[in-house]
């Protein structure tokens, strides 16, 4: 196998790989900021430099040709190259900022160069924390500065888009951003204007960056030049946790980082999976902070002599139990949600399984053409192939319609899905019977509802979903409830305000906890009531049950899921219908 | 009364037998950009949007053009554009004295535009006409070589009465010198 | 030593009146060897020839033209470009424009063979914006051509199609560098191409492409007939060939004059170009274009122009377009205006030159006005070993090389001024 050596290191290569991504991911540490392995090569910034040299072959005696003390004789190239555009070829020989001081000389300069007219305004930078500028100036950067001139002033503030703001002055001019509109969203909104130092990206005049996927460009940003118009001076970098979880805004399911201060969640990134999403997410997807964090239901609601009144979760497992006492089989509609988890929709499908109940239905919400073919999907959400595999009745809004109308339900028991805010149902239809919702936020169905259980959303506890391409992802508790602490639940992140805040510092506070449970705890709750108790303890052990009695999840468990960042486990999309 | 910019008929056949050059539709972009300029005197936003709707090319990519060569006018300039140079030969020769000595006259400073709109001064890079400093072309047209401030005043003059200087053909020097041999 | 220059009679230039004409070209025997070449010649033969007569790349670079087409791989049926260099935008140069003037029809038969020689589909001449009467002059030469059958399809029933553009730049410098002359023909902003892949493996629109300089392929149809042998003998021997020395600055008789290469600097001063205005003495001479390493006036004696003996002198051939400045030329003001020009120039696209040209002219501009500090010269000499060489294309080096060898070899300009300052009183 073709070998390489990297600072006297040798290390065994496939392929053509690009030195700066080989050593990347051979986890040795490099400087750099233009590079992306998403995105085409410019070269541009200069700063992963690495002398390189190749073996001299001999073609005569068909062998390298070695010199006295019989090491190979390497011809070294004559200037310094780029790690990130510099193919690997077999026996060439790298050496780095850590055996030579030339490189090491090198990267310093460029970085030199690169702070000239780089403001520093870090202390009111939304990316210091997390800004590849400022890691790498500690860590490569020169000592101090030898620039006693004026700094080249460009404008600040510009509002590129709804979304995005730049600050030009922080621009290094890596014109990732503007690749990417060429590249990957391929909307070319971006490009760069003007000459030399006095660069910066920009949209032509009169128009703006409303790419559905503007906010890439933020996250791709190695410096602070590009902001979130949302998430700007929100918080500091250091004073969130990063945690897991899965955009179900749609049906594609991006992977993303959910960033939390004080419960509160700040913002959404996307994280990477090649199978799925790669680096990225659409806009909207980031938006879903406002689901998370507002217009919550917390603590048990239900209707008393017509006012909605907060109640104890006793007396809603009483409500609920009392209710479906006494009544038949077919008296009974389960709506399960495309909208909620896999272990959600199973815990509320068994348990009226095994109590006889088997009208049991879902809605998909799919709106043909709306999608994009990359990561905006025509399912609006989540989990349609889950309800799918799970066995619930796949209906349209007409035959659902049809069946309350004609059918005689006394009960009916929905998982979230705003069925009369999305136009699936009339409100009347759901007048009459004893009309239970299990849901996160209030909305035009749950104002309709005898019995309003709040459970916990896909931020407040570990779920999964099934995406419209077959595949099973799962999410990572980020938020606490009332019930939930992160310093017991060790799949919980604990930032620096966890484990040092107090109570009189600013950010921490429990107001933003919310009186929720997941509901397929509260379904155990019913369940224990009725005692058909299955004794689930976590939504890990309600994976384990499903992959033993249903085979499409034959061999899943977190564990896995999280090993492969998600697993396949539909073939052929267009093949799954409702069991 | 917002301007609209459109090209007419014959400037389309024009751009098609431009784009007829290039093999793909975004070539094309500089000599349209200089068709335009021609026409319109500036391309400013309103025309790289027309150029870009002509050549179905991103508006962007128009503008990161237009802003990166300096000769496109990405905002409206004098009828007439000294552009003086001042580099390196035409500096030695005197290439600022001419800049500044127009400056007076016009009362307007480099990269300024005078008041009527008839003129604009730009101090420019070399213009490729070193052996003939100090010089400066007039809105990216003729050439004028051998400046003396009385031949600026003149051609100031000239221009006021609509009178633009004529290509000066410089004769070789080494035909010349043989000649008088 | 110094060529005999005298008897020289100027092939590139010849002294044929009204020879941009197509009629006059042909009446002096152009488009024969194109004739000749088409009917008689293989492509291989071709580019045997224009090698052997090592004729040393025009722009600046100076590598041999016929090694340069060689490396164009087999022709596989796919459209394969020449883009012929008439950027010609470096300070001290302007001397295609004379053949686009005098003789346009040269530089066109040259273009052709040279297309011949490599399978070229098309040719796409890149003539710099301001130039816009040469650019027009070189339009009409071209459609002339076209009208008489030399280019398009079949060229003189040879079977051989050939089309050849005229592309105008904007105003920019850096688009004389091949790889960004080849972006801004695609119609985009100027930025130097990473290499590799070269331009013979992917250059324009991703194919093959070669890319010469105006005068570079102006010499070609001289060498195909007067043959490769003829060619070396003229000049010098291993930068052979006539030249066109563009000449500019302090000297009474400045302009473009055709000799052949490994001119004495002194015999064109002197001899050529009627000595230094005022009877001045020479200060510095830069031989090649504003990039090139400038040279004291006290050490020209020897001097010629051709790479070797520039390289021994320490500077460059480049261009060919040499600045004489006389004794009382300040150096800070001169190195400050060529500063100036490279930060205004560079394309902004790679951090050392973006970043550096801006440093470097801000330094000199802190010296030029009396504020400089002893420091700051070593800083400047700090900032261009910061630069060379650590770019995507040469404009950092082109940028660091005159603020080199001007504060090293003119140090005492330098330091007179900086002295004065309060800081190095104190």
């Amino acid at each position: 196998m073709p070998e390489i050596f990297i600072d006297n290191v040798r290390y065994e290569f496939e392929g053509k790989p690009l030195v700066l991504q080989f050593m990347l991911d051979h986890g040795l540490d490099h400087p750099f900021f233009c590079y992306h392995p998403s995105l085409s090569i410019p070269a541009n910034c200069r700063q992963c430099y690495v002398e390189a040299g190749t073996p001299v072959f001999n073609r005569e005696t068909n062998s390298y040709e070695l010199d006295e003390s019989g090491e190979r004789v390497i011809r070294f190239f004559p200037k310094l190259m780029t790690a990130c555009s510099l193919e690997a070829t077999d026996g060439m020989v790298i050496k780095t900022h850590r055996t030579s001081a030339l490189v090491e000389r090198a990267q310093k300069d460029t970085m030199e160069f690169i702070l000239v007219n780089h403001p520093l305004d870090c202390p009111i930078c939304d990316q210091a924390g997390e800004c590849p500028l400022q890691i790498q100036t500690y860590k490569y950067g020169p000592e101090g500065s030898r620039f006693e001139h004026k700094k080249v002033h460009k404008p600040k503030r510009i509002k590129l888009g709804p979304r995005v703001i730049l600050d030009a002055e922080r621009c290094i001019n890596c014109t990732r951003c503007v690749r990417f509109t060429e590249e990957i969203s391929k909307t070319h909104q971006l490009t760069i204007i003007s000459r030399g130092d006095k660069n910066y990206p920009a949209v032509a005049p009169g128009t703006e960056f409303d790419d559905p996927y503007s906010l890439n460009t933020v996250d791709i940003c190695p410096v602070g030049a590009l902001t979130s118009s949302d998430f700007r001076f929100k918080a500091r970098v250091w004073e969130m946790n990063q945690t897991p979880g899965i955009d179900i805004t749609n049906g594609k399911g991006c992977n993303i980082d959910v960033w939390t201060r004080d419960n509160v969640v700040m913002r959404i990134t996307p994280r990477y999976n090649p199978a799925v999403n790669d680096h990225w997410m659409p806009d909207f997807g980031r938006e879903d902070i406002r689901r998370m964090n507002e217009n919550r239901i917390s603590k048990p609601e239900v209707l008393l002599d017509g006012d909605r009144i907060k109640s104890s979760w006793n007396n809603a497992e009483l409500n609920f139990t009392e209710n479906l006492a006494g009544l038949e089989s077919n008296e009974i509609l389960v709506i399960g949600s495309a909208f909620s988890s896999v272990e959600d929709n199973y815990a509320v499908k068994k348990l009226f399984s095994t109590l006889g109940f088997n009208h049991q239905v879902f809605v998909p919400n799919i709106k043909e053409g709306s999608g994009d073919g990359f990561l905006i999907d025509d399912d609006q959400y989540p989990n349609t192939n889950g309800c799918r595999l799970l066995g619930f009745e796949e209906l349209t809004s007409e035959k659902l319609t049809l069946l309350l109308s004609k059918g005689n339900f006394k009960m009916i028991v929905s998982l979230e899905d705003d069925l009369v805010g999305r136009g699936v149902l009339n409100e009347d239809l759901l007048k009459e019977p004893y009309f239970v919702y299990m849901g996160s936020n209030h909305n035009k169905t749950s104002a309709l509802a005898d019995l309003i259980v709040p459970i916990a959303n896909s931020v407040e506890q570990s779920c999964s979903y099934v995406n419209s391409s077959g595949r099973i992802q799962r999410t990572t508790a980020a938020k606490e409830t009332l019930y939930t602490n992160r310093r017991l639940n060790l799949e919980m992140s604990v930032g620096r305000l966890d484990r040092y805040g107090t109570k009189f510092d600013n950010w921490v506070t429990d107001r933003n906890r919310i009186d929720c449970i997941p509901a397929w705890d509260f379904i155990e709750r019913v369940a224990t009531n009725l005692d058909k108790q299955t004794g689930y303890e976590s939504a890990s052990e309600i994976m384990d049950e499903i992959a033993s009695v249903l085979p499409a999840f034959n061999g899943l468990s977190y564990d896995r899921i999280d090993d492969e960042l998600g697993v396949q486990i539909i073939g052929d999309v267009s093949k799954v219908t409702s069991a | 009364m917002s301007e609209t910019f459109e090209f007419t008929k014959e400037e389309l056949a024009e751009i098609d037998k431009i784009k007829a050059k290039y093999p793909d539709k975004k070539s094309p972009v500089m000599p349209v950009l200089w068709l335009a300029q021609n026409k319109f005197g500036h391309v400013e936003p309103e025309v790289q949007q027309l150029v870009a709707k002509t050549l179905d090319i991103p508006a962007a990519h128009v503008y990161g053009v237009v802003s990166f060569y300096t000769q496109y006018y990405g905002t409206r300039k004098g009828k007439f554009v000294f552009d003086v140079c001042t580099t390196l030969t035409c500096q030695l020769c005197g290439g600022y004295d001419i800049l500044h000595h127009l400056e007076d006259k016009l009362g307007i400073k480099a990269g300024e535009t005078t008041e009527d709109g008839m003129f604009s001064i730009q101090s420019v890079e070399c213009l490729g006409a070193c052996g003939y400093a100090p010089m400066m072309q007039i809105t990216n047209g003729v050439y004028c070589n051998h400046l003396t401030k009385e031949k600026v005043d003149r051609i100031v003059d000239d221009l006021k009465a609509g009178k633009m200087p004529e290509f000066e053909q410089i004769p070789f020097p080494q035909h010349q010198n043989e000649s008088s041999k | 030593m110094s060529v005999d220059w005298k008897n020289f009679e100027p092939v590139l230039l010849p002294k044929i009146p009204v020879l941009h004409k197509i009629d006059v070209y042909e009446k002096n025997g152009g488009y024969d060897q194109l004739k000749k070449v088409l009917k008689d010649w293989t492509p291989e033969k071709v580019t045997n020839e224009v090698k052997a007569a090592n004729i040393r790349g025009r722009g600046g670079a100076g590598f041999n033209a016929g090694l340069k087409w060689s490396f164009m791989p087999k022709p596989d049926g796919g459209p394969r470009y020449i883009a012929a260099n008439g950027d010609e935008s470096e300070p001290g140069t302007f001397k295609d424009r004379q053949i686009f003037e005098y003789n346009p029809h040269l530089f066109i038969e040259g273009a052709i063979i040279a297309g011949f020689a490599m399978s070229i589909t098309a040719v796409y001449v890149y003539i710099r914006g301001e130039y816009k009467d040469w650019i027009d002059m070189m339009q009409k030469a071209v459609d002339d051509a076209y009208a008489k059958g030399y280019l398009g399809k079949n060229i003189l029933g040879s079977g051989f199609d050939i089309d050849m553009y005229v592309h105008s730049g904007a105003g920019a410098y850096i688009c004389g560098e091949e790889s960004s002359l080849m972006e801004s023909l695609e119609g985009k902003r100027g930025y130097p191409r990473v290499k590799p892949p070269f331009p013979a493996q992917k250059g324009l629109w991703g194919r093959p492409t070669t890319i010469n300089n105006i005068e570079t392929l102006a010499n070609v149809p001289l060498v195909i007939k007067n043959g490769a042998e003829w060619y070396t003998g003229i000049g010098a021997k291993n930068h052979p060939g006539p030249v066109l020395y563009g000449i500019s600055g302090h000297v009474n008789r400045p302009g473009v004059y055709e000799y052949p290469t490994g001119m004495s600097i002194n015999d064109l001063i002197y001899d050529v170009c009627g000595g230094v205005r005022g009877g001045k003495k020479v200060k510095a001479v830069i031989p090649g274009g504003s990039s090139t390493p400038p040279l004291r006036g006290d050490q020209l004696e020897g001097v010629c122009m051709d790479a070797d003996s520039l390289r021994t002198a320490g500077s460059m051939m480049g261009t060919a377009g040499m600045i004489i400045m006389d004794e009382d030329t300040d150096m800070v003001d001169v190195l400050w205006r060529i500063s100036h020009f490279y930060h205004h120039e560079s394309c902004g696209q790679c951090t050392p030159c973006r970043d550096g040209t801006g440093f470097l002219e801000k330094t000199l501009i802190k010296i030029r006005d009396g504020h400089g500090e002893m420091r700051d010269l070593d800083l400047l000499l700090d900032l261009c070993t910061q630069m060379e060489g650590r770019t995507i294309c040469a404009l950092a080096d082109a940028a660091a090389w005159p603020v080199r060898y001007t504060v090293t070899r003119f140090r005492e300009d330098f330091e007179k001024r900086v002295k004065n300052t309060v800081y190095a009183l104190a």
